[in-house]
């Protein structure tokens, strides 16, 4: 092979490497893989067993593992999203959809986080929810 | 059976060799080294950016700049279809992207991208079941385009989208454009 060839081969499987797929905008991110479900405005359809992010989503970090929750359940888990954009994707959306309820301390979710997060799944995610709520309960009465 | 594949080994060769005649691969080379720096140099560009800050939702591009089956809301290669699975309601009594008059369109959804060929963009696509009548049986379509396997639930169109309607008999299915897909 030709050295000009190798070069342009060398430089075609580099330029691959360093941008894989296209990297959308956490709003596009949201619309691909979330809206199918919990619709543009963030209503979802809880008759059909969606549960509503506006005006709710955010209020799980006030509860001790409430942070974790958000993206241990398996909705976002396993989302086919890499670490770092599922990250700015979940931090997009309490900003968006309930930014009433995130704590002015709130820092982003990071990837290093995701990872790690994601690698400990739910198992039993109704029962997790339904304690995080019950907490929630108690501490704003 | 051995002449069959001695002919079409000599057409494969003729085809191969006429090609590498005809197409300089340095030519060739230059063009790929342009495309690939075009393509990762495309999204720094102004028009990129300030569709950035736009909501995604945007009017649909115009079909007139579409020929043939890809600009035909009633064809499988309709440009919107790319990842269609089911009738189309553009042949049930619809439009591409209305339900046929006593159906319900399902809020839940699945959606994916299309490339529209007219301006060479992707667009979000809703894929939207209309549910409460038998199936439509008209313009049956499969194509998957961006489908993964039904492990991926929200990325599967071989589900029922019949949820939250009264009803969870599939009639059609519709193609609704959500905006572009912009990208970071």
């Amino acid at each position: 092979m030709s050295r000009l060839g190798l070069t342009a081969l060398v430089a075609c499987y580099l330029w691959l490497r360093v941008a894989p797929a296209v990297a959308y905008t956490p709003e596009v991110e949201f619309a691909l893989n979330c809206q199918g479900c919990h619709l543009a405005d963030g209503a979802g359809t809880p008759d059909a067993g969606v549960p509503a992010l506006a005006d709710s989503v955010a209020r799980f970090l006030a509860v001790p593992g409430g942070r974790e929750y958000l993206i241990r359940v398996p909705g976002v888990a396993q989302a086919p999203l890499a670490d770092a954009t599922l990250a700015a994707v979940v931090s997009w959306m309490l900003g968006r959809f309930d930014a009433r309820h995130v704590p002015p301390d709130f820092r982003p979710y990071t990837a290093d986080e995701v990872r790690r997060l994601r690698a400990s799944p739910l198992v039993d995610v109704e029962r997790v929810r339904a304690s995080l709520l019950a907490e929630l309960e108690r501490s704003t009465r | 059976m051995t002449a069959r594949r001695s002919w079409l080994d000599r057409a494969l060769e003729r085809g191969a060799r006429r090609l590498a005649r005809r197409t300089s691969r340095r030519s060739f080379l230059a063009r790929l080294g342009s495309a690939l720096v075009g393509a990762g140099t495309l999204p720094l560009l102004p028009v990129a950016r300030a569709r950035a800050a736009d909501p995604a939702r945007v009017a649909p591009p115009d079909d007139r700049n579409v020929t043939g089956p890809a600009g035909d809301p009633t064809s499988c290669e309709y440009w919107r279809h790319c990842a269609i699975d089911g009738f189309l309601c553009s042949c049930c009594g619809g439009t591409q992207s209305t339900c046929p008059p006593g159906t319900e369109m399902s809020p839940i959804t699945w959606i994916g991208t299309c490339r529209n060929p007219g301006d060479g963009k992707d667009y979000i696509i809703s894929y939207n079941d209309c549910c409460g009548a038998s199936l439509c049986m008209r313009c049956r379509c499969t194509r998957t385009e961006g489908e993964r396997p039904v492990y991926y639930t929200s990325k599967n169109n071989d589900l029922l989208w019949c949820f939250g309607t009264k009803s969870r008999a599939v009639h059609c299915s519709v193609a609704i454009v959500l905006g572009q897909a912009t990208e970071s």
